[in-house]
């Protein structure tokens, strides 16, 4: 019986949230919440959604939201009022693909960069949206007025028509929107591409060098929020029956992102608690107890209390609290990841076979000709040669300050080198980028660990075992990833390998040292390589720790093409058929590990004289 | 309406323009490049400088005490924000510390609209420099050209500090490796406390010097922390010669466009930092210290 | 109403909806006599009616900025509509002689309200006023400042089928394309606005003159400032320059230079609110008003007051109303005089507005005999006369819009100002009829009744 996220237990969230949609209508009207408060909580629960992808799941903080949300309710509802169009659904349908589109373009020139420089551009890109929904665009728009006359959309199902107009009638239209809206996240959460994003939010650098095209993922990142915001903006101006210009404004983007926040990041209903807590504090606060303007202010003190000390916000906390409660189990992971728990773990013995077709060439699996990098006045790599035969285990050693690591940074194309060519397995690899070499067969694992590390062992080694299972990057937005063929049998295969099935749903930040060794390997072997670099792998470990890797190493080390970087000397020469000794970015000399044991001007380089006997 | 005359103008005015974008923005990049935080409530303190200064200038009268209480009450709360919320931040990720300064500057604003309605405060210039000065090709109100004199002194106040004394190399060296500059034995959580309240205090100081010309409510901070966002990016985080220029650039970006169509200047200056960005994105003086 | 059968009533009440267990499947498939609260002898349920005014009162919304850059016309908008329903309450003698229709209350009935802030932003506003009708039962909403408001609130009325009556709003489309049934504008505006005021600037400084005009980026400024450039062509006037500026902008010094270099004699400043006494101010500083003479085609209450006589000396202003006007109108006196008694200040045009709006409805209800909503329209477009403080005006049926009169008014030098509040001069008060477009001139076209 195949694993499957279907299980009772793994919808209980999503047949939650039909439950309290249905008691809401009768309960919350007793704390005073009121119809029309109820169906911008669904709004921007819905919009939140989006910006909960992109955010909490993917990482990507933008400030920009408010552009996709005002493009899809204004070209929905420009449909709807002025081009004469009379399906409400069908505009709101072209609204959220006007908004991903929209999503599409500004997501090609905002991701071109990172973090605070990404922030920026999403905060100029929506307040360019917002000048231009004002004044060029306002004969479309209606300028600061909005576009009033909405229709509400009509259902004719033969033997009655449905016309939710507004109050509970438009509430139920809205809840079915946002269930239907949550039912899609959370398939997308649970699918490779979800996994992939947090991927990308816990380490991007690691996410791109197992074989992911990072900047795709992204993209479409943002493109999915951009829907989602599209379809919620299409939402409000049904709901009011008036799109207003204020869907633009960048308060309406701090508005979500706060929402999201005080809710809970990552959870995907939090935009929904975080709503309804602004909205019936705005009510209740300002209505009820005459308050005023200072509604914000408390809104503002609780959301920097909760980014400050409850960072998962309320629904994060309460899990949190609740996995407490339950006394050292780890807080609910809301995609469980399919794997050995709903399936016998005896698969294990075969690896399944790699994806990349089988090389046809002569020759060494890897030729370095010339190679050669300059940082500034600062010559690392000059001129090297370097070839390494199909099936070799090889050394590289050198003095610190050789080279190596830079070294291995070109062979995996992580730096394009200033001069020199690489090929591998007879095809030019130079300056192809990380993530194109590793899915051609060629990856390595990292001298400090680069490991993600808020996942457990199991959910790292499925990220790298997804790209090698669906190359550097595939939509499949709504797939069950225990679907994938393989993929199963190859993360418990590495977690074999590397000798920590047991340890397999351990977070990686409760691993002991020499376990996240063997995982940062792990990750690299998950790739199916078919030429490994090691860079230090036994770098910080006790002298049992490395005797266990020694072992592991030559394990690994069969049926493939593996270089190794070490300091350990006697470990190294106890595995390898062949070094390789650099030093000052030249190659120094290469033979047999005995031969280099003996050889004076190896001894020379290392300790600046040669031993007399 | 591009004639010789309006052109010296608008030039002329952007000069004033840009030199309290300078100011203001010399302090976010110096925060930004020594501490790595970005400031989302540097707005807000422009505000809360300009209402401190107003306030003290209704119990005192007097101009010199306003601005020094104004950039005085900012040093003090760029201080106490560094030591109570910010310090815990520095080992969490980036986007953490844009939200919690980003909420900080929301409460900022919200509680000064708690205390003082949402109704505009001003404050008159200071008698040496009130009415209006004939420059022969324009007549133009003499406070504003009192602002540039000002903000450049403030401007030369803070480059000696910078480039001059020891706290200053210190915080150099700081934007360009504050690991670094730990490791050497300097108190760093010492210099970060400095300079967060000094970049706090450069904002301050714009915010109250800049009430004689347009009275404060408490929501101008938001539209100038966007456009003191762009002057720093085109002018490179982290380098104070940067936000000068960049200030200067952006400034005469708003007046010289508002020759040819006013309602597309803040747009123009979006596309020359998207430019920017996408050409040199480290910004015009920008180095590889802080990407 | 719409040819389907309209199963889904919009106007369940939270009380009957829980009353009828009502939820969103229930709702779905009940029929549509969801509304439980008796019905009047021969009117059928619309909007509020009946249930807004079967007890002994009735409710009425007012939404207008309390925060932002209309903030302070808001505020005295406020009073206006307190004043005004206090007396209306009362019985008062000031409300009799605007129409002796008035009694006590409206029908008997007894008028409460509740005041929300609507930041000047049109979202805002429809938030409120659906908030007015959903939760209050508000037979009236009444309220704005910024035309984006006005406009949208009267898309509102006209979907919710409940009274609006704007508050300011400027822009021709009010009462234009933007016109609703069920809405009804008492203020001036920018066609009557310009069509007052230009042949005063041409008189008063002569033909063939370059006016230069600080406009804000909205459909108010724009209307505003074509009104005032196809008028001010009868003078063989020429535009030099348009600034046009965005809502809320603190630092005039472009614009004015442009201002300052355009050649031009006179400058129009057609912002309002704070960008009014900002843009002002910043024009004397630079000089402005030394060369060229300020006209001001919809001036701002408190304006004269924020930047000063001295500013405001000389400067030509189109108006809605000025305390002033009680030497002439004994109705304008027995206003000024109940508000001076009330909040120890004089009124601004937008408190007289109020008052009136407030007034003519109560007109309009007695006169109806009724509350339901169609019967108080007629009424109001049957266009009874009524008295205001300034002199007879009526409501023209095909566009809803008050005819009045605009009044004209210059800033008093200091010195000759004979007490704190007296900053302006009468110059003329224009009567309405002349001023008044060709009823779809701008492109009014009516919805139903129901």
């Amino acid at each position: 019986m195949a694993p499957s996220l279907r299980g009772f237990r793994a919808l209980a969230p999503e047949t939650s949230i039909v439950l309290v949609l249905l008691v809401a209508p009768f309960a919350l009207p007793y704390i005073g919440l009121v119809p029309d408060t109820m169906n911008r909580i669904l709004v921007f629960g819905l919009f939140g959604i989006g910006f909960d992808l992109l955010f909490g799941y993917a990482g990507m903080l933008s400030f920009g939201q408010s552009a996709f949300f005002g493009t899809g309710g204004f070209v929905a509802a420009y449909l709807l009022t002025q081009a004469g169009l009379t399906s409400v659904m069908l505009g709101l349908l072209v609204g959220t693909i006007a908004a991903a589109f929209a999503g599409y373009l500004v997501g090609l020139i905002a991701l071109r960069r990172t973090g605070i420089y990404f922030a920026m551009i999403t905060v100029a890109i929506a307040e360019v949206f917002f000048f231009m929904e004002n004044s060029p665009l306002s004969s479309f728009t209606g300028g600061e007025n909005g576009l009033p006359g909405v229709p509400a959309p009509t259902f004719n199902l033969g033997f009655m028509t449905i016309h939710p107009t507004g109050g509970w009638s438009m509430y139920g239209f809205l809840a079915i929107c946002y269930v239907v809206g949550i039912v899609v996240a959370r398939r997308i959460v649970a699918s490779p591409v979800g996994r992939v994003w947090v991927a990308i939010r816990e380490n991007p650098l690691r996410a791109a060098a197992v074989g992911h095209n990072v900047h795709a993922y992204k993209l479409l990142a943002f493109v999915i929020a951009a829907a989602y915001a599209g379809f919620a903006g299409g939402l409000l101006g049904v709901m009011q029956g008036y799109m207003p210009p204020d869907a633009f404004t960048f308060d309406t983007s701090g508005q979500v992102i706060m929402m999201t926040v005080i809710g809970g990041l990552a959870t995907l209903f939090g935009p929904l608690v975080g709503a309804a807590v602004w909205l019936y504090l705005h009510d209740f606060l300002q209505a009820g107890l005459g308050l005023g303007a200072s509604w914000r202010l408390v809104l503002g003190l609780v959301f920097v209390l909760l980014v400050t000390f409850l960072r998962r916000g309320i629904l994060g906390g309460v899990a949190d609290l609740y996995a407490r409660l339950r006394r050292g189990v780890a807080a609910p992971d809301l995609a469980p990841v399919p794997g050995a728990r709903d399936m016998a773990p005896e698969s294990s013995a075969l690896a399944p076979q790699p994806t990349r077709p089988i090389p046809t060439y002569d020759g060494p699996i890897l030729v370095a000709r010339g190679l050669s990098k300059r940082f500034g006045g600062l010559l690392a790599n000059d001129s090297i040669d370097f070839e390494v035969q199909q099936g070799e285990l090889r050394g590289v050693i050198g003095p610190n300050g050789a080279g190596k690591t830079t070294f291995f940074k070109m062979l995996t194309c992580e730096i394009p080198p200033s001069s020199g060519s690489i090929l591998f397995e007879g095809r030019d690899i130079t300056g192809r980028g990380v993530t194109e070499v590793c899915q051609a067969g060629l990856t390595k694992s990292y001298q400090v660990n680069q490991l993600f590390n808020r996942l457990t062992a199991r959910q790292n080694v499925l990220i790298a075992a997804l790209a090698e299972r669906r190359g550097s990057f595939r939509l499949d937005l709504l797939r069950d990833p225990a679907g994938i063929p393989g993929l199963i049998e190859l993360v418990e295969h590495t977690l074999g390998l590397v000798e920590l099935t047991s340890r397999a749903d351990v977070s990686v930040s409760d691993l002991a040292y020499g376990e996240k060794r063997r995982l940062e390997i792990g990750l690299a072997l998950a790739t199916s390589p078919a030429l490994l670099l090691l860079d230090e792998p036994l770098a910080g470990m006790s002298p049992r720790e490395r005797a266990e890797t020694v072992k592991l190493l030559k394990s690994i080390g069969r049926g493939r093409t593996t270089i190794i970087i070490d300091h350990d000397m006697d470990a190294l020469f106890e595995l390898v058929g062949r070094v390789t000794v650099l030093q000052e970015g030249k190659i120094l000399v290469e033979g047999a590990p005995d031969e280099i044991k003996a050889s004076a001007i190896v001894q020379e380089a290392y300790l600046g004289g040669v031993l007399v006997p | 309406m591009l004639s010789w005359p309006n052109f010296l103008a608008q030039t002329f005015n952007g000069l004033v323009l840009g030199a309290l974008l300078a100011l203001l923005s010399s302090g976010l990049t110096i925060i930004y490049g020594t501490l790595g935080v970005l400031n989302l409530a540097h707005g807000a303190m422009f505000m809360v400088g300009g209402y401190a200064g107003v306030v003290a200038y209704q119990y005192t009268g007097s101009y010199l005490v306003a601005v020094a209480a104004g950039a005085g009450f900012v040093l003090l709360l760029g201080i106490a924000m560094e030591q109570i919320v910010i310090r815990h931040f520095y080992d969490r990720p980036d986007e953490d510390q844009i939200l919690v300064t980003f909420g900080l500057g929301i409460v900022y604003v919200e509680v000064v609209r708690f205390l003082f309605g949402s109704l505009s405060q001003s404050m008159p210039p200071p008698s040496w420099a009130a009415g209006i000065t004939s420059l022969g090709f324009m007549i133009y109100p003499t406070y504003r050209l009192a602002v540039v004199g000002i903000v450049a002194l403030a401007l030369l106040v803070l480059y000696l500090v910078l480039y001059r004394s020891r706290l200053g190399m210190i915080v150099r060296a700081g934007i360009e490796d504050s690991v670094m500059v730990d490791s050497l034995g300097i108190n760093i959580m010492r210099v970060f406390m400095v300079v967060f309240g000094i970049g706090s205090m450069a904002a301050g100081f714009a915010g109250i010097v800049n009430v004689p010309i347009a009275p404060i409510t408490p929501d101008i901070g938001e539209s100038i922390l966007v456009e003191a966002f762009v002057v720093v990016v085109i002018g490179g985080v982290g380098s104070f010669p940067g936000a000068i220029l960049g200030g200067l650039i952006a400034g005469e970006i708003l007046s010289l466009t508002s020759m040819i169509d006013p309602s597309y200047s803040q747009v123009m200056l979006f596309a020359v930092m998207t430019l920017v960005l996408m050409l040199r994105p480290h910004g015009l003086l920008g180095s590889q210290g802080r990407a | 109403m719409t040819g389907t059968k309209n199963i889904l009533n919009a106007n369940v009440s939270r009380r009957a909806a829980l009353q009828g267990g009502a939820g969103v499947l229930a709702g779905a498939l009940a029929p549509g006599g969801l509304i439980l609260s008796a019905r009047a002898a021969d009117n059928p349920a619309l909007g509020t009616y009946p249930e807004g005014s079967s007890g002994p009162s009735v409710f009425v919304g007012i939404s207008v900025p309390r925060t932002g850059t209309y903030a302070a016309a808001g505020e005295d908008l406020i009073k206006g509509y307190q004043l005004a329903i206090e007396h209306l309450n009362d019985g008062s003698e000031l409300m009799q002689k605007i129409s002796p229709n008035i009694k006590k209350g409206v029908l008997g009935k007894e008028v409460k309200y509740g005041i929300a802030d609507s930041e000047a932003k049109p979202n805002t506003a429809v938030q409120n006023f659906g908030k007015f009708v959903s939760d209050n039962k508000a037979i009236m909403v009444t309220g704005s400042v910024s035309s984006a408001e006005a406009v949208a609130n009267n898309k509102t009325a006209d979907r919710e089928k409940v009274i609006y009556l704007p508050g300011i709003s400027g822009s021709n489309d009010t009462t234009g394309k933007d016109c609703a049934r069920y809405s009804f504008r008492e203020c001036f505006y920018g066609q009557t606005a310009a069509k007052a005021l230009a042949p005063q600037l041409i008189s008063t400084i002569g033909k063939n003159k370059k006016v230069a005009y600080l406009t804000p980026d909205y459909t108010y400024g724009h209307t505003v400032q074509k009104s005032m450039e196809e008028y001010l062509k009868d003078g063989g006037w020429t535009t030099a320059t348009d600034q046009v500026s965005p809502l809320g902008t603190t630092d005039f010094s472009s614009y004015l230079l442009n201002v300052a270099n355009s050649g031009a004699d006179v400058v129009v400043n057609i912002n309002f609110g704070r960008d009014a006494v900002l843009s002002v101010k910043q024009a004397k500083q630079f000089g402005i008003l030394e060369k060229m003479t300020l006209a001001v085609p919809y001036n701002t209450p408190f304006l004269a007051k924020e930047v000063g006589a001295d500013t405001m000396q000389g400067v030509l202003a189109a108006t809605d109303y000025w305390w002033t006007l009680e030497e002439k109108f004994p109705l304008a006196k027995m206003f000024n005089d109940a508000f001076r008694a009330k909040y120890k200040s004089v009124p601004e045009w937008s408190a007289n507005l109020a008052y009136m709006q407030i007034a003519m409805w109560a007109d309009a209800i007695e006169r109806a005999k009724s509350f339901y909503p169609p019967d108080v329209i007629k009424a109001y477009e049957a266009g009874a006369k009524v008295q205001s403080t300034v002199g007879e005006v009526y409501f023209r049926g095909a566009d809803h819009q008050l005819v009045r009169p605009v009044v004209i008014e210059r800033g008093k030098k200091p010195a000759d100002m004979k007490g704190p509040d007296d900053y302006y001069e009468i110059v003329e008060v224009v009567p309405g009829a002349g001023l008044m477009q060709a009823p779809d001139a701008f492109g009014c076209k009516m919805g139903g009744y129901t």
